[in-house]
């Protein structure tokens, strides 16, 4: 007899693949990495927004109520992520969300056969960059890879890798930090 | 005794007043022998009867006068002694008391002495504490400020260096420094 653990497991493998199949047929491979970018965003926003998080999950409210909030919040989204983000609004599964988004990503790659990769610089990649960053990361995980790219100027400079939870940091402001940990913690005794 | 002198007296007395009257004129002086004879009888019975029964009074109210004199006296004496004794016994106590006092005092200062020793030698300590927890948090106090110091001068190193890159570095060079970084960097395997 199955038990909680694995009614909830059940409950966010069929998310997530009802997810991925919807995208899929939208709109191929674009689309879903597209849900997976905008999927990715939401779970912070409600992660950091806890109005949001408590609306969407408000038991006292009438489900449908619920799932109205969802489709009014996530209305510009895609519009298989913006249903399925309904349905669990409307069944009371908003607390799955982290674990479907993680599923999502898994089933996504296993079905896709592809490795995303995020890449955050400080200014856009031009081709040649991409190839290189293609090559070295096909090399390390002997897969077929795709590049997310992203803009943030608090790197500084460098670049920032993340693929499957595993990251390499290679940007200034790393290096910067470290260099600053190092001056820091570089003592004479305390004698001038 | 006293019986015989006083009719010894008497007879010596009256001797005279008789030759003086024998030769004439002191007859008028003299007294008339009527007078004198019963007078005379009357002296010596009241002489008689006071020494026979004045007298033994008067003895008994002296001897006893005497009696209680003496033994007055004897009391007084008595007292004296007493009160010579319990001065005695007093000074004794005094003097005693006296030591008793001085050793108390002596005592006293010795007590004293040895609690201001005490008292200076945990002073002494207490300093000697005081003065190495202080040097200890100046110390302290010194190395955190160097440390305050070191995390300033790299907290500003840091800002102004990132201020540079992030300011006067083009596209180009950013993408230059992307490419040497990816060749840098380590492995997802790793």
């Amino acid at each position: 007899m199955p038990n909680n653990r694995h009614l909830e497991q059940g409950k966010v493998l069929t998310y997530a693949s009802v997810l991925l199949d919807s995208a899929l047929e939208a709109g191929g491979q674009d689309a879903v990495l597209e849900v997976r970018d905008q999927f990715e965003t939401i779970v912070k926003i409600v992660r950091s927004n806890m109005d949001l998080a408590g609306a969407l999950s408000d038991n006292s409210a009438d489900p449908a109520q619920r799932a109205s909030i969802a489709r009014g919040t996530f209305a510009m989204c895609n519009l298989a992520l913006c249903e399925v983000l309904a349905v669990m609004a409307e069944r009371g599964d908003m607390s799955l969300m982290n674990r479907i988004y993680a599923s999502f990503v898994e089933q996504l790659e296993r079905k896709l056969n592809v490795a995303i990769v995020d890449v955050t610089t400080v200014v856009a990649l031009d081709d040649h960059l991409r190839e290189v960053i293609t090559n070295k990361v096909e090399a390390d995980l002997g897969t077929k890879v795709v590049l997310r790219e992203r803009i943030d100027k608090s790197l500084l400079g460098g670049i920032l890798l993340t693929v499957g939870g595993k990251r390499i940091d290679a940007s200034v402001a790393s290096r910067l930090d470290a260099a600053r940990t190092a001056l820091k913690e570089t003592s004479d005794g305390g004698e001038c | 005794m006293l019986t015989v002198l006083g009719l010894s007296s008497a007879l010596v007395c009256a001797l005279p007043s008789f030759a003086f009257a024998a030769e004439g004129g002191i007859e008028k002086i003299l007294p008339d022998m009527n007078e004198f004879v019963p007078m005379l009888v009357a002296f010596i019975l009241i002489l008689i009867v006071l020494a026979k029964f004045g007298w033994p009074m008067f003895e008994g109210i002296m001897v006893r006068r005497e009696a209680a004199i003496k033994e007055s006296l004897e009391k007084s004496e008595a007292a004296r002694i007493e009160s010579e004794k319990l001065l005695e016994e007093y000074k004794k106590q005094l003097a005693e008391a006296k030591a008793q006092a001085a050793q108390i005092v002596a005592d006293a200062k010795k007590t004293g002495e040895s609690v201001k020793a005490d008292i200076e030698s945990k002073a002494q300590v207490e300093a000697a504490n005081m003065i190495e927890k202080a040097k200890a948090a100046i110390e302290a106090e010194k190395k955190q400020a160097v440390s305050d110091l070191q995390g300033s001068v790299a907290d500003l190193t840091v800002s102004v260096t990132a201020r540079i890159v992030g300011e006067d570095l083009s596209d180009d060079e950013h993408r230059a420094i992307i490419e040497r970084y990816i060749n840098e960097a380590g492995s997802f395997n790793a």
